[in-house]
């Protein structure tokens, strides 16, 4: 026993030394591995299974004043090539070629490049992106890139202004608030597998990059589709070379509507020339002609220089002032200051700014906002450009006086016209309401702010009046009367300066008219500039009914009642069109209204019954169409006029 | 060795004896220890595996789950567009003029209430 007992505790001995060295090069080979390359390790095996996925900024979206859409963004698919693992070039350029509609050859010669990375093509379609992946070449291969969108098209287009491919703004308020729309582009590192495959061990939470914010407008689709509808028609019509419409809130400032022609779609923004990008209504300065003799006006008027009946002589048509002869379109005699700016005199005009003197008109040039930009959050604007005093010739008191020898940008034009408008406050306009987050916060807030106070309530009111007078009978303006409001408002006829010649070319012409409505209580302030128009060169004629329809729109829109009933023509019928249930009115008979008890509308078709609540003022609230049916409370019974009445109307 | 001689002989001689029964119950629980000892750290070591595979696992519902996140929200801003496109206000003049007949309402056919 003794001899087997010895050979199994040798045997231990061994098996104990064995085990001990191969611990010992077990924990050397961990030791190697986890001290000594560890770190080398650690790094190749983190490149095999973590990558680093990469989160495409979200730029925020803009949306007009109602939340209408104006810009949004989308991902879409860029295909780029790695030419050096690519086999068959000629093949694959053809097929490449076929599915993204680009000539072979040009496919071919990027992909035959000598470098590691090109571009196939960029932001392609979702099905010319299927295409692509079915094709399952080595070397080919997708990328997600962020695309933006414009659904309205051109509208507003030059306001809004556009991205470029690398998602950064260019123009406009995709330039000037590219900061809060933006978003941020991060990263992501999370686990893949054998495929490739993203696993999302470490959870989600990585992935959220916050977006860009997104921007409110001022701007209304509606009115700016309308100032862009009338604006091309009329350029078309009168076969002009560009032309602005402003329409503008006067108490707050708010632009509602900002339309250019030639107009511009973002959308395609590479396949259209920088006339068609630029935004005339802040960057274009012109001389604005007899529109600023409502400036003149509002600084006589101010410091009492001239009253609204003071007398003028208008030299029958022409006047010689400082060495030149001044005209007046139809010679004038004696008239009072306040038909000077209906008749849109140069003489009277002339007379009035020689009693001013030229210190104190360019006082109010200045407070007027001229010479400086309004600081509208657009970019690009101009300042225009205005001389001092001391720098001003002996004619330019009288050519300043109706708008010619200083230049303005169309929205200081309308800028000033607000101020008359409002009480006489220079208000800085904005487009953009407010940035929000994505979510909810108000990241930046645009708020109505005063610039200064021009000419006192006193002083806008009567020049108020006195620009109602131009749209009415005698006036130069009655063209721009809307039926139902008063409009206050002013036609300017300018020349151009020649560049070439110097001097004023022969018949180019700035038509314009400025105005507010309803003139006592102005909820819009309008501009129209026409550039270069051929077939009529007048103010009152080619801008003046642009006036008319866009803010006779607007006024719809915003469902402004009228201040005196308009004329009501019976409903236009239209033979081609008969109506489809004729509908026997009830025969009943109206009960003779009383103060104190409900008026009668029962038997009164929708229309008559509208017509009578405005007549008589009542509040009504109406159920169904046709005819009115019942009413409560019942005709002849007792009634509050604060609580109106219900209609219930059918047929 | 010559000690540890001794001591085997002595534990044969030992083994030889029938072990006091309150010995065997201490071995018996010691073995018993250790298979509990030894169940539960495989019971560990299997629950992280299962956790960890319930981990990758859910890793991949979450990736899947994400895409699909990502392919709605496209979705739903393509739809946007497409609506804000349809609800412009240049194309719905021309079908309010070119579908429906209708035109702008003439001087007195909009009355607006006080």
């Amino acid at each position: 026993m003794r001899r087997p007992a010895r050979r199994s505790q040798h045997r231990l001995g061994i098996a104990r030394i064995l085990f001990l060295a191969l611990f010992l090069v077990i924990g050397g080979r961990a030791i190697q591995l986890q001290v000594l390359q560890g770190e080398k390790l650690m790094r190749l095996g983190h490149r095999q299974h973590l990558k680093e996925w990469i989160v495409l900024p979200k730029r925020g979206a803009l949306f007009d004043r109602t939340g209408e859409p104006l810009a949004l963004s989308m991902e879409s698919q860029s295909v780029y090539a790695r030419p050096r693992r690519i086999h068959d070039v000629e093949k694959l350029s053809h097929n490449l070629a076929r599915i993204l509609k680009l000539r072979a050859a040009d496919v071919k010669e990027k992909i035959s490049a000598e470098k590691p990375f090109v571009w196939v093509k960029r932001q392609v379609s979702s099905s010319e992106a299927e295409q692509i992946q079915t094709l399952n070449a080595d070397g080919i291969g997708m990328f997600y890139e962020p695309n933006r969108h414009y659904p309205q098209g051109q509208l507003a287009g030059q306001v809004i202004g556009f991205v470029g491919l690398d998602s950064e703004g260019l123009e406009g308020l995709e330039l000037k608030y590219n900061n809060y729309i933006r978003g941020e582009t991060g990263s992501s590192v999370a686990e893949r597998d054998a495929l490739g495959r993203r696993v999302l061990v470490q959870g989600v939470e990585g992935l959220h990059i916050p977006p860009g914010s997104d921007l409110h407008l001022t701007v209304d689709t509606s009115i700016q589709h309308m100032a862009e509808k009338e604006l091309e028609a009329s350029i078309r019509k009168y076969r002009a070379k560009a032309g602005v419409v402003i329409v503008v809130e006067p108490f707050t400032g708010e632009v509602l509507a900002l339309a250019n022609y030639p107009s511009f779609d973002p959308n395609n923004y590479s396949k259209q020339s920088a006339e068609q990008r630029r935004n005339r209504a802040v960057t274009d300065s012109f001389e604005p002609g007899s529109t600023f003799k409502t400036i003149l006006a509002a600084a006589a008027l101010e410091e009492g220089v001239v009253g609204k009946e003071d007398l003028f002589y208008c030299e029958m048509g022409k006047y010689s002032y400082a060495g030149k002869i001044i005209h007046d379109t139809h010679p004038h005699g004696w008239l009072p200051f306040s038909k000077i700016l209906q008749v849109s005199s140069n003489i009277g005009f002339t007379k009035v700014a020689e009693k001013l003197k030229k210190e104190r008109f360019f006082k109010y040039i200045e407070k007027f906002g001229f010479g400086e930009p309004t600081g509208i959050d657009v970019p690009g604007e101009a300042a225009g450009l205005v001389r001092k005093p001391d720098k001003w010739a002996a004619i330019d008191l009288a050519t300043h006086g109706f708008g010619q020898g200083i230049s303005t940008t169309p929205l200081q034009m309308v800028m000033a016209y607000a101020a008359i408008a409002n009480g006489g406050f220079l208000m800085r306009p904005y487009v953009v309401r407010r940035a929000v987050g994505s979510k909810g916060e108000v990241l930046m807030q645009n708020q109505p702010h005063v610039v200064r106070r021009v000419i006192s309530e006193k002083t806008a009111t009567l020049l108020s009046s006195m620009l109602q007078d131009v749209t009415t009978e005698g006036g130069t303006g009655t063209m721009a009367n809307i039926e139902g409001f008063t409009v206050a408002g002013k036609t300017g006829t300018a020349q151009k300066a020649d560049p070439v010649h110097g001097g004023y070319a022969a018949k180019k012409r700035v038509a314009s008219f400025i105005g507010f409505v309803p003139a006592n209580k102005p909820r819009l302030v309008a501009l129209v500039l026409i550039d270069e128009p051929e077939v009529n060169v007048y103010g009152g004629v080619v801008a003046a009914p642009v006036f008319r329809n866009v803010a006779r729109g607007a006024l719809r829109y915003f469902a402004v009642a009228p201040q005196k009933p308009a004329a009501l023509p019976a409903a236009p019928l239209r033979p081609e069109a008969p109506p489809r249930h004729v509908v026997k009115r009830p025969n009943v008979k109206q009960v003779e209204d009383s103060a104190e008890a409900a008026p009668d509308f029962v038997g009164l078709s929708l229309r008559e019954a509208l017509e009578k609540a405005q007549a008589l003022k009542v509040k009504v609230r109406l159920q169904g169409s046709g005819y009115v049916i019942k009413q409560s409370p019942a005709p002849g019974g007792r009634w509050s006029e604060e609580a109106g009445l219900v209609l219930s109307l059918q047929g | 060795m010559a000690p540890a001689g001794a001591q085997a002989r002595k534990s044969n001689a030992v083994k030889r004896e029938r072990p006091a029964p309150h010995t065997r119950r201490t071995q018996h629980r010691h073995v018993f220890l250790i298979g509990i000892l030894t169940a539960g750290l495989v019971a560990l070591v299997l629950i992280h595996v299962w956790l960890r595979l319930q981990v990758v696992h859910t890793g991949y519902v979450l990736s899947t789950t994400s895409k699909l996140q990502s392919r709605l929200e496209q979705e739903n801003r393509e739809l946007k567009i497409e609506l804000a496109t349809l609800t412009s206000p240049e194309r719905l003049e021309l079908m309010a003029r070119q579908r429906l007949g209708l035109r702008t309402p003439e001087k007195g056919q909009v009355i607006v209430l006080p």
